[in-house]
């Protein structure tokens, strides 16, 4: 079974009319969104970018149930909220924002895809973007992991999380984002890491705190032989699904462990966060600190 | 600034090819018809790709089972635009497709044993989600690395093209496969027909008496080359991306504004992209649904971007269907095919101007003009609307 979401009271960012009709993801996903906008102090930001693996589950299920159980005319509401563009969409609507507005689905690499892609859209000249990733864990997972003998190591879990990404360093700024990849078919993850941190200059002893998810999958021979070179104490060395649980777009709460680790420890000045959640995929994030 | 396009790949309701979808569209023809493939004690009208699952893993010597028609359909236009091209290693090379089920075909499947309790085959599963819809296209074609999917809802495969454009001017990629695929499914003719907009008859966009839209399936891809890519691949140009916009309507989840925000903006920031002049536009594909809402709210749009001088325009999706997340790549290879042989596909079905606006659509097919530029359009659920422009010049 799903272990038990951490929810903020919603009332505080949603209305309640609108409210009692959002499944989980969307609730999750519009107050976070809410939350990131208020704290970064940016009332529009320039585009919307989620990304998410599974997308809106719940709605999925129901309505994928009413199709094949019900005859005649079904309700629409879950059909609505089923599609994937729904909770930038619903971002939009709640702020008002007519801007860009995008949604990446590249399973375990849906976040890293959404990132690189603010991160273009900064390079064109887009002052703030707002970035985010969501997943929801429906029971029928649970069963479907069972099923396929996936031997899950953590529980498979629901998660959102935002940042607002902004071309101009200010006060509210904590972390800076220096590179990101995502890579499918990967047959050679250590030669593709090691290329990513030659490529951003940092030497082997350059890295303060990784993240990497978990050690249950086949590439971690090849990249934990990697990553001891890395020569890190094992306090900065996190199995950030362990914190997390499983969803496709854990990657994006891995980002914001590592910037909130930034903000309460200054020898940390550089983070790599590893995800290799599906052993084919391949996704690296580097962080710094702002003073860096 | 223009991005090449050299190849591309269709397959649709109107022919499983570039050449026998032009053909269609010269002579007319609708694929829109009584359903076939996906379940055929239903008579509901639907733009079928006329090929089943079996005959298409056939055809295309798939490697690994199982596999959705969505992948099958992407697949199948993907070698097409993909042509003789080899592998190089000084090329990096990627795939950006869009998909709006993914592999839904497949899970109503499974899930139809499962709620049976009928022995369901869980290993269905592996192809629902939409990433994997375009790693199996990837996989079949050899290609690794940058292997990105986008779902906007029906705005999806325009906004594949536009992002591997700009993947290409901002050196992240030397070449990329752009475009998408959707395959019919119980799924979503239940979803449109649960919001009373899919209509038993013809579909008739831009006429007044249209009641709602069709859905069709397909798939269209378009290979687009840096400099670099050319002047090693050598390959022809067959018309330029020059423009592109995505903009939101926060509006409705599923209903436009009446006074078309979102497709105005997106319209405007493509023209703009494209340095090509409103007055230039010989064209206009249109999103054109056949929806009371989507036609009213793109027709306002057209006349706040145009005003008097709203150029020729006609919708195609009474050949093929809506078919969602592969339309707006769809609805790309149709609208180089207008430039590269100088013709205007007409609007099937229409009678009458809608009241609001007085626009009328191009009715019969047009072979005298020049066509140097086309806009098109693709507007979507969540208020997800993407529009682009392709040109005969950089």
């Amino acid at each position: 079974m799903p272990s038990t979401l951490a929810s903020p009271d919603y009332k505080g960012f949603i209305e309640a009319s609108l409210l009692r009709r959002m499944s989980k993801i969307l609730r999750m996903s519009v107050a976070c969104a809410k939350d990131c906008i208020s704290q970064a102090g940016i009332e529009q930001p320039d585009a919307i970018i989620v990304g998410t693996g599974l997308g809106c589950l719940l709605d999925t299920e129901k309505f994928l149930n009413n199709v094949l159980t019900i005859e005649g005319m079904l309700p629409p509401t879950s059909f609505i909220q089923s599609t994937h563009n729904t909770m930038a969409g619903q971002i939009s609507l709640s702020i008002g924002n007519h801007g860009y507005n995008m949604t990446h689905t590249q399973n375990s690499l849906s976040f890293e895809h959404a990132l690189l892609d603010a991160m273009l859209l900064v390079d064109e000249g887009e002052q703030n973007v707002l970035i985010g990733a969501a997943d929801e864990a429906i029971d029928f997972l649970s069963e479907v992991s069972i099923a396929l003998h996936l031997n899950l190591q953590q529980k498979l879990t629901s998660g959102a999380s935002f940042f607002m990404l902004s071309r101009e360093k200010s006060v509210t700024s904590f972390a800076c984002v220096k590179d990101t990849v995502a890579l499918g078919l990967v047959t050679n993850a250590e030669k593709e890491i090691s290329a990513f941190l030659q490529k951003n200059d940092i030497p082997s002893n350059g890295v303060d705190l990784l993240l990497f998810s978990g050690s249950s999958n086949g590439l971690n021979a090849q990249v934990n032989s990697l990553l001891e070179g890395l020569s890190l104490e094992k306090a900065r060395q996190v199995d950030y699904l362990s914190l997390s649980g499983i969803y496709p777009t854990a990657s994006a709460f891995a980002v914001h462990y590592a910037a909130d680790k930034m903000k309460s420890d200054r020898f940390i000045k550089t983070a790599l966060i590893c995800n290799t959640l599906i052993h084919s995929n391949l996704g690296l994030t580097l962080l710094q600190s702002v003073e860096a | 600034m223009g991005v090449r396009v050299t190849g591309f790949g269709i397959v649709s309701a109107i022919g499983l090819s570039v050449t026998e979808n032009l053909l269609a569209l010269r002579e007319g023809r609708t694929g829109i018809g009584p359903m076939r493939f996906l379940d055929n004690s239903d008579s509901l009208l639907v733009g079928e790709v006329k090929m089943s699952n079996a005959e298409l893993e056939t055809k295309l010597h798939v490697s690994q089972k199982p596999i959705s028609r969505t992948s099958l359909l992407g697949l199948k236009a993907a070698r097409e635009a993909w042509g003789s091209n080899q592998h190089n290693a000084e090329l990096r090379t990627g795939i950006i497709s869009a998909t709006s089920v993914g592999g839904m075909d497949r899970t109503e499947d499974f899930y139809k044993s499962y709620l049976a309790d009928n022995h369901p085959d869980f290993a269905k599963l592996k192809t629902h989600d939409s990433g994997n819809t375009t790693e199996r296209i990837a996989a079949e074609l050899g290609i690794s690395g940058y292997i990105n999917t986008l779902s906007t809802a029906c705005s999806s495969g325009a906004n594949a093209i536009m992002l591997g454009a700009r993947m290409l001017l901002q050196n992240k990629l030397d070449r990329v496969l752009v475009g998408g695929s959707d395959a019919l499914t119980k799924f979503t003719i239940n979803g449109f027909r649960s919001l009373m907009i899919y209509d038993d008859q013809w579909c008739r966009p831009f006429d007044e008496s249209r009641s709602g839209l069709n859905l069709g399936e397909g798939a269209a891809f378009l290979l687009l080359e840096n400099e670099k890519s050319i002047g090693i691949t050598g390959n022809k140009t067959i018309g330029y991306v020059n423009g592109w916009a995505n903009a939101a309507d926060a509006y409705h989840q599923t209903a436009s504004s009446p006074e078309g925000k979102g497709a105005t903006l997106a319209i405007t920031n493509a023209l703009t992209k494209s340095g090509i002049d409103a007055a230039e536009i010989s064209y206009v594909n249109a999103h054109g649904t056949g929806t009371k809402n989507n036609d009213l709210s793109e027709s306002v749009a057209l006349k706040n971007v145009f005003g008097e001088h709203v150029p020729f325009f006609s919708s195609t999706k009474p050949y093929t269907g809506h078919t969602l997340a592969a339309a707006g790549a769809i609805e790309a290879v149709f609208s180089l095919l207008s430039i590269r042989n100088s013709l205007i596909f007409p609007n099937l079905n229409y009678r009458n101007a809608i009241e609001e606006t007085a626009l009328e659509p191009v009715t019969a097919l047009q072979t005298e003009m020049p066509i140097n530029a086309v806009l098109s359009n693709s507007f979507g659920f969540g208020g997800n609307n993407s529009s682009l422009v392709f040109s005969n010049h950089e």
